[in-house]
């Protein structure tokens, strides 16, 4: 989760995120963002999401739970 | 599937771009975006530079201006090949064939073989397949494989989603029968479930042009484009690449019974920096065996990116020396396909402006 956490903030270009924060409530969420989360998350965590999926995602601990949910599916 | 062909080889590659050359910094500020978030993707994606035509350029110009280059050198002799095979997805008209368009303003001779192929990203493996098949016919000699595309025309100024990738460019590609018995592998896939994904909507006969279909409308992303415009689903598009190519590759590299480690480069369609560098981050791949910098210097240019990326990394190895290269084109169709083939010994391998 820590981890999670710390890959989202870099790619927000914020110090440091709640696990509660919504993804959406940050000025640099844009289709940039999306990308690199979607990429980020295929490399570290071998999950593919798609846009739409992390547009019905509200907070970090949700993505969080998402990311659990595909993972090795 | 797969298959295999016997035989066959590249001879020379000519590489055909617009001089008109265009910076992301001087056009970022048509984009609806703040300008530190354009600059944050510019460093992301790879943008810089692209060539785009200038107004009314259209894609039998650019083919026209290679053949004739290479007539004109003594590159190739007009009479030498007896088919002419387009790949485009933006032809001058819907009828006739851009292609016929090329041999009339060239006037080649009547037994040529010519035939347009709407094929894009994939384009040069597709257009290279119809060439190893017609060079089946003892009539057939050699083959011009022509890719080329302006799709910068249909593509909206202020969609920052496509436009600062888009380059326009052709390339004229030799084929022909190879005097040693070498064998290239390919495979191909497609699902046209996912046509929608890379789509212009306007401008066919299910939904006409009209002044309603030129408007510009935002769709919810703060980038303004119509339906006569090119739209990519960026994402849709990553995801595709990242989960399709990978085992496209690898079973290749299993049918051929070569090993990653046998192959010298790997010439991917070039969508942009940011997705090839994660392809090869995928397939384990060092960088510097994946080229990744057309995008960067002369934008995508569909089927030409391939041609393109040779053209501009390997033209001295390839002229004087061979390589083992694995091929991969993927995008509109959607459409997926590699090959592997021994490259090299090339007559002609060089880039040109045009005009």
């Amino acid at each position: 989760m820590n981890e999670l956490l710390n890959k989202i903030a870099e790619i927000l270009e914020e110090k440091s995120i709640a696990e509660t924060d919504d993804l959406k409530s940050f000025a640099q969420w844009d289709s940039l963002s999306v990308l690199s989360v979607i990429a980020m998350l295929d490399a570290n965590y071998g999950v593919n999401l798609r846009a739409a999926d992390l547009e019905s995602t509200g907070t970090v601990k949700d993505l969080w739970n998402l990311v659990q949910s595909k993972k090795g599916s | 599937m797969n298959f295999t062909f016997h035989r066959k080889h590249i001879s020379g590659i000519l590489a055909v771009i617009p001089a008109h050359e265009r910076s992301f910094v001087e056009e970022m500020k048509n984009f609806n975006f703040p300008e530190s978030r354009s600059l944050k993707l510019k460093e992301v994606m790879g943008y810089d530079k692209h060539r785009l035509v200038e107004p009314g350029v259209c894609v039998s110009d650019l083919a026209v201006c290679g053949l004739e280059h290479l007539f004109k050198n003594g590159l190739l002799r007009r009479e030498e090949f007896d088919a002419l095979i387009l790949v485009t997805q933006s032809p001058d008209h819907f009828m006739p064939p851009t292609s016929s368009i090329i041999q009339g303003r060239l006037n080649l001779k009547h037994d040529l073989f010519c035939l347009d192929i709407n094929q894009g990203c994939a384009g040069f493996l597709i257009g290279l397949m119809q060439a190893f098949l017609l060079l089946e016919q003892e009539s057939i000699r050699k083959v011009v494989l022509i890719n080329a595309d302006v799709l910068s025309r249909k593509t909206s100024p202020k969609d920052r989603n496509s436009y600062p990738l888009i380059g326009d460019a052709a390339s004229i590609t030799l084929v022909e029968r190879d005097a040693e018995d070498s064998v290239i592998h390919a495979n191909l896939k497609m699902d046209g479930t996912r046509h929608e994904v890379l789509m212009i909507p306007a401008g066919g006969l299910r939904l006409p042009s009209t002044p309603e279909t030129a408007l510009l409308e935002d769709v919810g992303d703060n980038n303004l484009r119509a339906k006569d415009h090119l739209r990519m689903d960026g994402s849709a598009v990553f995801n595709f690449v990242q989960v399709e190519v990978p085992p496209l590759i690898e079973d290749l590299l299993a049918s051929a019974g070569a090993s990653m480690d046998a192959v010298d480069y790997f010439i991917c369609h070039q969508a942009n920096r940011f997705m090839l560098q994660k392809l090869a981050d995928k397939m384990k791949v060092p960088y510097a065996k994946m080229p990744s910098n057309v995008v960067t210097h002369f934008g995508n240019s569909s089927g030409v990116t391939i041609p393109m990326a040779i053209t501009f990394n390997l033209a001295d190895r390839l002229r004087t020396g061979h390589a083992r290269v694995c091929l991969a084109g993927f995008g509109v169709g959607l459409t997926w396909s590699s090959m592997l083939m021994r490259l090299g010994g090339l007559s002609f391998c060089e880039m040109i402006d045009y005009p």
